[in-house]
């Protein structure tokens, strides 16, 4: 049990390294290298989940040679473990399901820079998942931006390129704010590691002298995440990186990147300023918010948009309201409701990225919707796997999002003001989802005589297999979920 | 044993599953053998379950606190017996009438879908395994709507999706609040939420109550929402809007029944600005509904607007909170499911054998298709509420209930409005009979020589109007049970 | 207030190079500019960084003549996080370049917006 313990520097490194090797190798191979690093990293991370989950601790495992408080340190408990084999698991399967795109619409030569890419996104999502330090977080925040911007531009057309510049911008904005706020934050308090920060950070609180520097920097850190995350009305950037990358990275990131910086918000919220010193300072309103706001104008601007990509792009901004709102309840259920929601989430954005590929693929690589009439019978496996994500994002029971929504609701009636916007809100954005996305599946399975040529499940098995594979995880969130909540509420509980 | 209670719930779900997935029969009476074998399977299988299962079963559970669960009671027997005969019955009817739709693999499909989720709703032991059903009726029943894919019929289609999620999200709403505060989830004689906890938090109950019951009544088609009902209806294959309207919608009423009998409690709003709120809807509801149906010429039109208004003389009936009253509003959910079947099933037959749609046109008609018209009377006489109809039984019950109540204006107020909407019912109904037997001097009715359906339409037509007049010549045995149910189980006196 | 502002002229700078930095990035049109605007950015964190490590009198620590006392020494650690800033910036530096370079030779424009209304145009 003792070797388990190795298990997260492991996967790091692991991910670190092949993207290393991989710059070496042609594309097939980089695939393949790609192929089998995921694969490692979540048995990794599934034997750490397993470790920390029946301990219901959380490991220390010191880099270096230094020892806290001055070295770095990884620390990691089982929702960090959880997450880190959630994320492998979408890694995968998104990859899989863009494979023959990924194959299209990159030039053959640079292939392997596509997987590098992937990679080096992997490591740094692993290490913001794990680390305890808070300077390495922003150095792998990052390399994080950098990988994702490869995955916007490595298509190379103007809308691309154009796309990643846009992105790049607002996230270089974001991560000049966190690293001033954590510069500050340091200033305060001496220290780098998570764990000692909120040490300081509670005596700071207790004196009641520098609460308000103390909370411009809470502010500068939430803000800058909350930016590179693409919180409503941070969202501009998001349309277009997510609709004119290929359909591999739109869906890790979407259900990846932006991820990755809310979990690090999560561990910062837990970790660095402590919970309650959090819930008790105003930006939780703000936040909450902020998140209601997203959950409308995103839905809205959904309804408007002409083109399917686009339009899963923008729920993915009123999804990422939802989080937000969960956070700006400010109490334990509405965290557990919104880490909940980061996986369900990710698990049917990139499903219906995937799918809605499907389906423009078999009409003339268009994407408007006059374009896709019928285009489910075209391709059969994409229109079912297009309509189940529907159905989860609209919230019918049996699916993911039907459990997130009642997890939200039940941690909104525990609150008494913010009860009533909340619930009301999440009715109103429910239906909104339910306008553009029914919408969708009707358009798609409304029959005509098309000209695009059909598809049959036996040509693209690997694509079929995948969609089912995202289908069954999305069935089982929404079926199993009591031992992921016991297990995010644990998590949670040890972060801390 | 008891697991076998959920072999009608899945059986015809994975049938209709398979059905779908098939490739296209090569001959048309293999599929039809098939549906038929399935629908009575399930159909044996379910009343197996109705009279013999009394024990609940658990399916899995969506979370610790919220198990999928199955458990009959008198409601739920009452209910899915009803459903499983007209279910049957306008299934039989759909064979021969679907011989001039496109599809049909497609329509039987979910026709079998539905069925069995729509026994799961009525075989559902707690409120989340209802709203699971309930949600699901919703999007399977969305295809038999959508099915001629006409412009038309998709602008209908999304309405009843649109309303219907609007309406179920509302419910959610009070659901969420239930869970919260109630002490189970299971359906529960009185309530299941403390009255102290209830006094303590009165407004927040009495306005979800509020909405729980617009809500539901989306489905059961209660203004201000039942705008959806008078165009899905109509546009779905002729036995599809039979069920639609004559049984789908009663599940909207099976949900009110639930939520506001067996989870808040009948007591709570009782006296309060909701039950009034409630009555004036209702009323509202039944004479325009009619007012509506008297003024529309095409007849599909006008059978669903009367299902507007039917409905809501049920939902009156629960509303008053008296118990004779409510006993009338149960019979009438089967009083109306059968007529309100046959109706339709009559005017499926017209437009299958004639092509005719309009009121206008059907001057004559009985001189062609003469029993089609006598079972289309029968049972027109039975909605109006003539003894020894059925219809007769349902509606007095409904009026003296209201008038026992003694709630100032609305218990004198609610049988006049009975009475004229009957009267409008029977302006509405009637003159199709009267010019169809007696188109006047000098008519031509040629055209309808002949005109007679087959005997796999007739058959259905014939018992419906059969269990009409029979349930109206010997109502004691289910009204006491009634009864009963409604005494013991829904707590009002 | 005034004198507290003087205490700290380095921090007061900082930030004020910081805000610079943050409106150009945000609202310059032209890419170079946006990325001298970076540029500023992360410089004034550094500068933030040196002048919380540097104590008055204290020597770079850098052991010359076997002197160990610590008390001799700045703190190094600010030192290091401005280096491993100094790295990450370079690259986020260069990569924008090139994303500048290749928008250049698409668009032969460097204002940003035109670039947007242009592919709105053609519509791509």
């Amino acid at each position: 049990m003792e070797i388990i313990r190795n298990f997260p520097c492991l996967s790091i490194l692991l991910a670190m390294f092949s993207a290393i090797i991989s710059s070496a190798l042609k594309g097939k191979w980089a695939k393949r290298l790609n192929t089998f690093v995921v694969t490692t990293v979540g048995i990794l991370s599934a034997a750490t989940l397993y470790l920390t989950y029946t301990t219901k601790e959380s490991y220390v495992y010191v880099m270096g040679h230094f020892p806290a408080p001055f070295g770095n340190e990884i620390r990691f408990g089982s929702l960090e473990a959880g997450m880190a084999l959630f994320f492998c698991i979408i890694m995968l399967f998104s990859l899989n399901g863009g494979r023959k795109k990924i194959k299209l619409e990159i030039d053959p030569g640079k292939e392997n820079l596509y997987y590098i890419m992937v990679d080096l996104l992997l490591s740094s999502l692993l290490a913001l998942v794990y680390t305890n330090d808070l300077f390495t977080a922003y150095v792998f925040v990052e390399i994080n931006t950098i990988a994702a911007c490869g995955l916007i531009m490595i298509m190379e057309s103007g809308r691309a390129i154009e796309a990643a510049t846009r992105y790049m911008i607002m996230s270089l904005l974001g991560s000049g704010l966190f690293l001033i706020g954590l510069c500050m934050l340091y200033d305060m308090t001496g220290h780098l590691l998570m764990s000692y920060i909120q040490i300081s950070v509670r005596e700071i609180a207790g004196n009641g002298t520098y609460m308000i520097p103390l909370l411009v920097t809470i502010a500068l850190m939430v803000v800058g995440l909350a930016i590179k995350s693409a919180l409503f009305p941070f969202h501009a950037w998001l349309p277009d990186a997510y609709g004119y990358s290929t359909v591999s990275s739109a869906a890790m990131l979407s259900s990846l990147v932006s991820k990755g910086y809310i979990f690090l918000l999560i561990k910062i919220i837990y970790r660095v300023i402590g919970f309650e010193i959090f819930v008790n300072s105003r930006i939780i309103n703000v936040l909450f918010v902020f998140g209601l706001a997203g959950m409308i104008m995103g839905s809205t601007s959904a309804i408007r948009e002409n083109d399917i990509r686009r339009m899963i792009s923008y729920s993915s901004v009123a999804q990422i309201g939802y989080i937000y709102m969960g956070f700006g309840l400010g109490t334990t259920a509405g965290m557990v409701a919104s880490v909940f929601h980061i996986l369900s989430h990710a698990a049917t954005k990139s499903l219906l990225f995937v799918s809605g590929v499907g389906l423009t693929d078999v009409s003339g690589e268009k994407t408007q919707f006059i374009e896709l009439t019928g285009a489910a019978y075209r391709n059969t496996a994409a229109g079912l796997a297009f309509t189940v994500g529907s159905l989860s994002m609209v919230g019918i029971p049996l699916f993911s999002g039907f459990i997130s929504k009642l997890l939200f609701s039940q941690a909104a009636v525990q609150s008494n003001v913010k009860m009533l916007p909340a619930l009301i809100v999440l009715a109103v954005s429910t239906v909104l989802n339910a306008i553009y996305f029914m919408k969708t599946v009707i358009r798609i399975y409304t029959p005509i005589k098309s000209k695009y040529p059909s598809v049959s499940i036996k040509e693209n098995q690997l694509y079929a297999l995948t969609l089912l594979c995202f289908i069954v995880l999305n069935v089982l969130l929404g079926m199993c979920s009591q031992p992921i909540t016991d297990w995010i509420r644990q998590g949670l509980a040890v972060l801390a | 044993m008891e697991y076998m209670l959920l072999v009608p719930v899945f059986f015809p779900i994975l049938a209709g599953i398979v059905l779908l997935m098939k490739k296209e029969y090569q001959k048309r009476s293999s599929m039809l053998l098939y549906v038929g074998a399935v629908l009575l399977i399930t159909g044996i299988f379910a009343v197996y379950g109705i009279f013999r299962i009394t024990e609940g079963v658990t399916l899995f559970h969506l979370t610790k606190a919220m198990p999928v669960y199955f458990k009959l009671d008198t409601l739920g027997r009452y209910f899915s017996f009803l459903f499983t005969i007209v279910w049957i019955l306008a299934g039989f009817f759909s064979f021969e009438y679907m011989k001039h739709e496109e599809k049909e693999k497609r329509y039987f499909g979910f026709y079998l879908i539905v069925f069995g989720i729509l026994l799961g709703l009525d075989f559902s032991g707690n409120l989340i395994t209802m709203y699971l059903f309930y949600e699901f009726m919703t999007l399977a029943s969305m295809p038999l709507v959508l099915h001629t894919q006409t412009k038309e019929a998709v602008m209908a289609g999304l309405r009843y999706l649109f309303f219907s999620f609007a309406g179920a999200y509302m419910a959610l709403f009070g659901v969420y609040f239930i869970c919260r505060y109630g002490t189970t989830l299971e359906f529960t004689a009185g309530g299941v939420i403390s009255a102290a906890v209830l006094q303590e938090n009165r407004t927040l109950f009495l306005v979800v109550s509020m909405f729980l019951l617009i809500g539901f009544g989306v489905k059961a088609g209660m203004f201000p929402l039942h705008a959806w009902l008078p165009c899905a209806h109509p546009v779905a294959p002729g036995p599809a809007s039979a069920v639609l309207s004559g049984i789908i919608v009663k599940s909207g009423v099976l949900a009110m029944i639930r939520v506001v009998y067996q989870m808040i409690g009948a007591e709570f709003i009782w006296g309060t600005w909701v039950q009034t709120v409630w009555m004036s809807l209702t009323l509202i509801t039944i004479f325009m509904g009619s007012m509506l149906a008297f003024r529309e010429p095409v007849l599909k039109k006008r059978l669903a607007y009367s299902t507007v208004s039917q409905l809501s003389y049920i939902l009156f009936g629960l509303s008053v909170l008296n118990a004779e009253a409510a006993t009338g509003a149960l019979l009438h959910v089967a009083v109306h499911a059968f007529i309100k079947v046959a109706l339709f099933l009559c005017a499926a037959a017209i437009i299958y054998q004639t092509g005719c749609k309009r009121v206008e046109d059907l001057k004559g008609i009985g001189k062609g298709m003469p029993v089609t018209l006598w079972c289309y009377t029968i049972v027109s006489l039975g909605l109006i509420g003539i003894p020894p109809t059925s219809g007769f039984v349902s509606k007095w019950s409904l009026a003296v209930g209201s008038l026992e109540t003694g709630i100032p204006v609305f218990s004198w107020l609610g049988p006049v409005v009975l009475l004229v909407s009957a009267l409008l019912t029977a302006g509405y109904l009637l003159p199709i009979t009267m010019q169809g037997f007696f188109p006047g001097e000098g008519y031509d009715a040629s055209r309808f020589e002949g005109k007679e359906p087959p005997y796999l339409m007739l058959a259905p037509l014939l018992i419906l109007a059969a269990l009409t007049v029979l349930l109206g010549l010997m109502p004691n045995g289910l009204t006491d049970r009634l009864f009963e149910f409604v005494v013991q189980a829904m707590r009002i006196v | 207030m005034g004198e507290h502002l003087l205490a700290n002229y380095a921090e007061v700078v900082a930030v004020a190079l910081f805000g610079i930095g943050f409106t150009n990035l945000l609202l310059q049109k032209n890419m170079i500019k946006k990325i001298i605007g970076l540029n500023i950015m992360d410089t004034a964190v550094y500068l933030f960084l040196a002048e919380k490590g540097y104590i008055e009198g204290h020597i770079a620590p850098i052991v010359v003549d076997g002197n160990l006392n610590p008390d001799t020494y700045i703190n190094p650690v600010p030192s290091g996080l401005v280096l491993t800033g100094i790295v990450v910036s370079v690259s986020v530096t260069a990569l924008m370049l090139s994303l500048t370079i290749r928008l250049y030779r698409r668009y032969h424009t460097l204002d940003l917006d035109e670039i947007t209304m242009r592919l709105k145009k053609e519509g791509l």
